[in-house]
């Protein structure tokens, strides 16, 4: 027999209440844990996601803030275009491997059953510097070239969505111009999966934009070069330059207000958790008073019985940790999906991401939760004198 | 002859809110090694003060109380719980047993306290001394008074103390039982331990070797059993 055991079986005494406060505690640390694990998730997911763009730099109009710049990533409209002579001439800045022009037009399409209309984007883009940009990029049908005229492809969730197939015409524009579905891409887990493209030039005139373009998406030739070349491209009059880390930034401030609402949420249900401990354990030593002063009288010092008590409250915390994380890892598609609805943006992968470490840190914040819990109940219980805890004088 | 506890003009006050009790009042008290001796008198005489001084859960306020020649008055809780460890087995009326813990665990409860290395040996022997060799493995809940009460008795016995106080142990038990705990306090001091027993009960209290009567904190008699027995 240690005291560990000693502990765990005075534990057994009060089954329901251990239990209610083990839960107590596992709800926590359940929820401590998905969000630590969905931070670094999150993370991880958008600069994948980023990273999916095949970009290194983005141009978008002067006077455009990086907020507008996420919002192209996510497809988003802004009312400001670039020009081709800008196209040309980011082009020629040395140290950029391709430059590909796009424009993003945005239409709302009523649907027939519900009425309920809902946003489409259209992205004009040049084929050939687009499946450079995206070389993982798959179709069934075919791609188009950028000369063709009244053809367009859709993302794969767009088609689902809309039970569309390649060889489909939709009428298009404000003339409702006749354009033939020649491809649907190839599900690719990223925001393409929502989008029609267009051939650029066939974007440009069916909108009236004519030689007007949303953003110049740039390739690097040598990513340690991005801030070189950004700089060039600063000098060019109508540009502002927004490089993806910048983006990630800009997203992960976007989120962060969400974020510290979660945490707010965390730290009031970590505090109740404490509290909920904290006086279980006080009603626990209240009616164990006369037990604790048999002890002293049989040789227990007032360490040994604040040791007791903080064995146990360990022993409720770890319980709880244990079996909060556990909780976490198994319910993660639920919390996840909570989070997501929380969010204003959030990638398209899995959010919640786990580490040994993480549960490692899960673990012993639990002890520590405990022994931070016990520390009152323990000392009221060791400086208890032995004669006035056997009368049972112990308010 | 020095004894093996020694108290002069011991007095103890205790506050209660604001009324001031005088527990013990000059009490002269001398116990020599291997004497059983009872302790009786009306409930509030001072009994149960007595017993916790002499036990040094409590410290008097005034006078000197020795114990194996140390001094008492003026110790440390810190350096009490030592002395105690080493001195003294306590046996209460509630018996005050850890309901989760077999009747073995509960006798081996102080060894945790003590420090002292486990000896399962040692823990039989304890059974088998109280008369429980065969009940070591059942919890308080599946024993009888009688039996719990030997389980306290064994607890208060592991350490191999020098002295055994029992505060009205046979106040819970009925008469037949309360027989038997006075036999195997009788057995025990046959042995060599020196006992002091606090009691309500007249009949077992005369089988002691010595008996005090306490009234209103002061020690009003005290009968020898062979004077007693002569009378």
């Amino acid at each position: 027999m240690n005291f560990f055991t000693l502990a765990a079986k005075n534990l057994l005494r009060r089954r329901g209440r251990t239990m209610l406060t083990v839960l107590g505690v596992a709800i926590a640390v359940s929820v401590l844990f998905s969000l630590l694990a969905l931070n670094s998730g999150y993370e991880k997911e958008l600069s994948k996601e980023v990273n999916s763009l095949g970009v290194h730099i983005l141009a978008v109009p002067k006077g455009c803030p990086y907020e507008a710049a996420s919002l192209i990533m996510h497809g988003g409209v802004i009312p400001k275009y670039l020009s081709d002579s800008d196209y040309r001439n980011v082009s020629t800045i040395a140290g950029v491997e391709l430059a590909a022009p796009m424009l993003l037009h945005q239409f709302m399409k009523k649907d027939e059953k519900t009425g309920v209309s809902t946003p489409h984007i259209i992205y004009g883009i040049n084929m050939e510097e687009t499946r450079e940009l995206k070389p993982w990029w798959t179709v069934e049908g075919r791609f188009f070239s950028d000369n063709e005229t009244g053809v367009m492809l859709v993302g794969r969730s767009l088609a689902d969505k809309e039970n569309l197939s390649v060889g489909q015409v939709l009428p298009v524009g404000p003339k409702k111009e006749n354009f033939t579905i020649v491809g649907i891409l190839g599900r690719t887990g990223d925001q393409d999966d929502q989008f029609h493209f267009f051939p650029l030039k066939e974007a440009q005139r069916v909108f009236n934009k004519q030689g007007m373009i949303t953003t110049i998406a740039v390739k690097v030739r040598d990513v340690s070069r991005i801030a070189a070349v950004s700089q060039e491209m600063e000098k060019i009059p109508d540009i502002q330059v927004v490089t993806m880390t910048q983006i990630m930034g800009t997203i992960m401030n976007l989120a962060g207000s969400a974020r510290s609402l979660l945490l707010t949420v965390i730290a009031i249900a970590l505090i109740i958790s404490a509290f909920g401990i904290i006086n279980t354990l006080l009603m626990s030593v209240n009616e164990r008073t006369r037990e604790f002063g048999m002890m002293k009288a049989i040789g227990a010092s007032g360490l040994d019985i604040a040791r007791m008590v903080l064995a146990e409250t360990v022993f409720i915390t770890l319980l709880g940790g244990i079996l909060g994380t556990v909780a976490a890892v198994v319910g993660s598609s639920i919390i996840e999906g909570f989070v997501k609805g929380m969010l204003p943006y959030s990638p398209g992968g899995s959010l919640i991401s786990y580490s040994p470490e993480l549960v490692g840190f899960a673990l012993a914040f639990s002890v520590l939760l405990g022994l931070v819990c016990g520390i009152y109940p323990a000392i009221k219980s060791s400086r208890l004198s032995p004669m006035e805890a056997i009368r049972g004088g112990f308010e | 002859m020095s004894g093996i506890i020694e108290a002069k003009g011991l007095c103890q006050v205790y506050r209660r809110g604001r009324e001031e009790i005088q527990a013990l009042k000059n009490v002269d008290f001398c116990l020599e090694a291997g004497e059983f001796v009872s302790i009786i008198g009306p409930s509030g005489s001072g009994k149960t003060a007595l017993l916790n001084m002499l036990g040094c859960l409590d410290t008097p306020s005034s006078g000197s109380l020795r114990l194996n020649g140390i001094e008492i008055a003026g110790q440390k809780e810190r350096d009490l719980v030592k002395i105690r460890r080493e001195n003294i087995g306590f046996v209460f009326q509630q018996f005050y047993l850890m309901p989760t813990l077999t009747a073995r665990e509960n006798i081996e409860l102080p060894l945790l306290f003590s420090k002292k290395k486990r000896s399962a040996k040692r823990i039989e022997e304890v059974l088998q001394m109280v008369g429980l060799a065969d009940r070591g493995d059942h919890l308080p809940g599946q024993l009888s008074g009688g039996e719990m009460q030997r389980v306290a008795i064994g607890r208060a016995l592991i350490n191999d103390p020098k002295i055994i106080l029992a505060d009205e142990p046979t106040g819970n038990l009925d008469s037949a039982t309360s027989e038997m705990i006075f036999c195997l306090f009788s057995e025990l001091n046959k042995r060599g331990l020196t006992l002091v027993v606090v009691t309500h009960n007249l009949d077992l209290a005369r089988r002691a070797e010595k008996m005090y009567t306490l009234r209103d904190g002061r020690i009003v008699s005290c009968e020898e059993r062979a004077c007693a027995e002569g009378m």
